[in-house]
């Protein structure tokens, strides 16, 4: 579909689109074609206004300036229904899909076939569901029932459900974020092939050059509101894209290291753990983590690595089974006695956990040491001038971009407010870190910021049990990797010993491909 | 360009200028219907304002203002109900700083002020030195224990508090009724339902003569300023506003969620409890039904009003007491009905929750003659 052929028919045209919002210009005088036939890939780092761009054209947004063109024609009024009628189709990050109905009710949702004009015909949505599904080779059961569908089937659907819409343009935001390896190349080879077979468009957003690389005929980079440039894929590569994200090159080294694991600082035993409908979410696990390593859990999300976590930190309650930290049982213990054992956590949900977005830097920067005599006299006065000095050291050492310590957190970037989760936790100088999900949704400067914070954590002794559903993550940080699949750990590697597609195979708890990947 | 419009809206604002101009805006339209309505019912809205002043302050004249304001009923009156609300206010703010909302203070003030008029009665003839502090400490004990049923259920069952705290009211309200026209009631031929009367000397001095102002009004202050310190400067303030934003968030960090917001509660109903103590000791002088009217329904919405910050409620205060003190004023002088102050004060809370839209409008407004101007000073550049 790329190379020779010469793309010409401008399906969508963003005719110096400007969205503002307050205090923040989103979108800044973009222009952009995007021709039909071919799948571009909008890529920047977090807040660059690459989602914000393509709700202007989902009509979720109506821009502050500018005009947006569908197919030649000039969008006048901006709502999803206008866009769907348009033929536009977006599969959002979260999926919009109800959990308790089945495919086939799903994708018709909002365009039943009807009985007597007023009853729901189910026998032919199921039916329609599965001509539309073979006609595009997306295979699907119409009968299932959508909540008991893994996270790749429910994209196949969400994606149906966008085509049964009649959309021949496709927007897909980040859509592999929460796939496998395995699942992402499914999901790439079908998409070339509706592109291929259907004279589709499609529209990705993505952080992941690789998958760039991959899908795409051509490239738009965005940085700040900005376009930065549009590029045929094939006569760039990762490097170049990347400068052109943050700005200059950035590529992520490997770590050097020296391997020398000391004392037992973690230990879990048989861990059994419920998960929030109290089913059994982890299933008698037992590892240990030894001062100066990295252990990372390489696990697809909602595998109870999440739950295991939880426990560990004493969120949520064991089972059956227990936990150690150094050499102290953490069995009824709450997150607070639990710290003072020696442990630190940067949690997975950085907003509901990690900060109180409503209260500011500094207050976010002091809870735990609060108490201690250098904030307090008497033991409960606080004394503001020493919280102030304290919080702006921080504030600078970590590099935390805001107008200052009092800004409130709620209004950080997600790699500041990132920052500042790990600022406070660091610096409790804990022998022990638990750390969830430390770089998810932010661009790469502040990844490698905090990648090599956690290195040197590491190397001072630091026990760290790492959880990342970003499987390059876990490669780079880790010394050795733990896979879980539904509950139970599926296999234990040196990190320098195994591929990402090997890992791949072990987190879908499909060991039987083992020996293929091996010859690979 | 981008950065520098960022920087602008991330700066925390230590005084909220464009809140409190929004509130003093309400509160003159709120003055404004009330003087429609006033006005459509016959009545000279000017005259009637000014009877309300007069009402409250008890002075006729600017002059009389400055020279004897401190000796009118009424003006001690308004200070006294200033001091309820501002304690009422307080009370609620300490639940609310933690996330729960007590709305039960009312049955808690009840049950403080029969149980401390029991106290005057059963140690009637010992020195008032040891029978205030008794009457003191048992108020703050009843009133708290009864903040701390809803509060359990709600940290260890998750029991919505607002529902228990309403249904407690009633209990409380009618069980003190029961005690005060049974077991508890008074031998005094004069009076029928309530508690005995108290001895002179167990009452609190009265500050100014013919007003209900004594010196409780000392003992307010103290609370007013202990609970001001300990939300603002300690750590236990910090700990309280933490968990209010974020419970989880706090529980994550290793603070005793469950054991502060308990605590909270027990204090939110002390205060309330003593409250009804100080309505006893300092203006009634035996315990007898209706004691509280709705005093803290009346502190809660001055706190909510003014988004419980302490400092502000204690000015609301100010201003609700006014103006319903002042209603007797308006009523007997300019001869419009005291139900008017309930609606201008229900007018005041409607555009306070209106308050978003209004401060909205406002910023829109601002924004809109900045960019004007920016415009015009780019024109004259280019013209340049």
């Amino acid at each position: 579909m790329n190379g020779g052929i010469v793309l010409q028919e401008t399906v969508v045209k963003f005719d110096h689109i400007t969205m503002k919002f307050p205090g923040v210009l989103a979108n800044d005088d973009i222009c952009l074609d995007i021709k039909k036939g071919e799948i571009f890939a909008l890529v920047g780092e977090n807040g660059a206004g690459k989602s914000t761009l393509m709700n202007v054209l989902y009509g979720i947004y109506e821009p502050t300036g500018g005009t947006v063109y569908v197919k030649g024609k000039k969008v006048t009024s901006f709502s999803p229904r206008n866009a769907i009628d348009m033929g536009i189709g977006m599969v959002h990050q979260h999926f919009m899909l109800v959990p308790s109905f089945t495919v086939a009710q799903n994708i018709v949702l909002s365009q039943e076939p009807r009985k007597i004009g007023v009853l729901f015909d189910s026998q032919k949505a199921e039916a329609a569901v599965r001509n539309l599904s073979n006609e595009f080779g997306l295979k699907v059961d119409p009968s299932a029932v959508v909540r008991e569908l893994s996270v790749g089937l429910q994209q196949r659907v969400e994606i149906l459900k966008a085509l049964y819409r009649g959309s021949d343009i496709l927007i897909l935001d980040e859509p592999t974020a929460i796939l496998t390896p395995q699942e992402t190349d499914e999901l790439f080879a079908m998409l070339k092939k509706i592109v291929r077979e259907k004279g589709m468009t499609v529209i990705i957003i993505t952080h992941k050059l690789y998958e760039v690389m991959a899908i795409s005929d051509r490239v738009g980079v965005m940085r700040q509101g900005r376009l930065m440039g549009v590029e045929e894929t094939k006569n760039v590569n990762e490097r170049i894209l990347a400068s052109m994200m943050v700005g200059r090159e950035v590529i992520h080294n490997p770590f050097t290291r020296t391997y020398q694991p000391g004392k037992v600082a973690i230990s879990v035993k048989d861990l059994v753990v419920n998960d929030n409908r109290g089913l059994k979410a982890v299933k008698g696990v037992s590892f240990e983590v030894r001062g100066g390593e990295v252990l990372g859990i390489a696990a697809i999300e909602g595998n109870g690595q999440s739950e295991l976590l939880e426990a560990i930190t004493g969120l949520r309650k064991i089972v059956s089974g227990d936990v150690m930290i150094m050499d102290n049982s953490i069995k009824g213990k709450t997150p607070g006695e639990i710290r003072r054992m020696g442990l630190a956590h940067i949690p997975e949900d950085r907003i509901a956990t990690g900060v109180s977005s409503q209260a500011d830097i500094a207050d976010n920067l002091l809870v735990g040491k609060h108490k201690s005599q250098e904030f307090t006299r008497f033991g409960f006065h606080m004394r503001k001038s020493a919280v102030t000095k304290y919080a702006q050291d921080i504030f600078k050492r970590y590099d935390i971009r805001a107008a200052g310590i009092n800004t409130r957190v709620g209004i950080l970037s997600g790699g500041n407010m990132q920052k500042v989760v790990i600022a406070r936790e660091f610096s409790f100088e804990t022998p022990v870190l638990i750390i969830s999900q430390p770089t998810r949704g932010l661009d790469i400067g502040a990844i490698e910021f905090i990648h090599s914070h956690i290195m040197e954590k590491r190397n001072k002794g630091c026990a760290i049990l790492l959880c990342s559903a970003d499987l390059d993550e876990v490669l780079r940080l880790s010394d050795r990797i733990i896979t879980i699949y539904e509950g139970k750990i599926t296999g234990e590697f040196m990190a320098d010993e195994i591929t990402r597609e090997q890992i791949g195979y072990y987190m879908t708890g499909d060991r039987s491909r083992e020996d293929v990947n091996d010859a690979v | 360009m981008l950065s520098e419009k960022k920087g602008k809206t991330q700066k925390t604002k230590i005084i909220d200028w464009s809140y409190l101009f929004s509130l003093f805006l309400s509160i003159v339209l709120a003055l404004l219907v009330g003087a429609l309505i006033m006005a459509a019912t016959g009545h000279n809205p000017g005259k009637a304002y000014l009877a309300l002043a007069q009402g409250a302050t008890g002075c006729s004249s600017i002059g009389e203002f400055f020279t004897s304001v401190f000796t009118k009923r009424q003006f001690g009156n308004t200070l006294e109900y200033t001091m309820v609300l501002t304690l009422t206010g307080l009370a609620c703010v300490l639940g609310a700083r933690v996330g729960i909302f007590n709305v039960g203070g009312e049955g808690q003030l009840y049950l403080g002020a029969i149980c401390s008029a029991q106290v005057g009665v059963i140690l009637s003839g010992m020195s008032p030195w040891l029978v205030i502090p008794c009457a003191v400490l048992v108020a703050m004990a009843v009133g708290g224990f009864y903040a701390w049923i809803p509060g359990v259920l709600k940290v260890k069952l998750k029991v919505n508090e607002v529902i228990t705290t309403i249904m407690l009211n009633s209990v409380a309200i009618y069980f003190c009724s029961f005690l005060s026209n049974g077991p508890w009631q008074t031998t005094e031929s004069t009076r029928r339902g309530g508690t005995q009367t108290l001895a002179g000397e167990l009452r609190f001095p009265r500050l100014i003569q013919g007003s209900s102002l004594s010196t409780a009004i000392i003992g307010s202050a103290v609370v007013a300023l202990l609970v001001w310190y300990v939300l603002s400067k300690t750590t236990t303030g910090y700990e309280m506003k933490l968990i209010g934003q974020n419970s989880r968030f706090s529980f994550f960090s290793g603070l005793k969620v469950d054991t502060i917001t308990i605590w909270a509660m027990v204090v939110s109903g002390a205060i309330c409890g003593l409250v009804g103590m100080f309505e006893v000791y300092g203006v009634k002088g035996s315990y007898q039904d209706g004691i509280s009217n709705d005093f803290y329904f009346d502190g809660l919405l001055v706190a909510m009003i003014m988004r419980y910050n302490p400092v502000g409620i204690m000015l609301m205060s100010i201003f609700f007491a006014f103006l319903k003190v002042g209603a007797t004023g308006m009523e007997l002088i300019a001869g419009v009905p005291g139900e008017l102050y309930r609606i201008i004060q229900a007018i005041v809370i409607f555009f306070m929750a209106a308050e978003k839209g209004i401060s909205g409008l406002v910023k829109a407004n601002v924004e809109k003659s900045r960019a004007k101007r920016e415009a015009k000073q780019r024109l004259k550049e280019e013209t340049v």
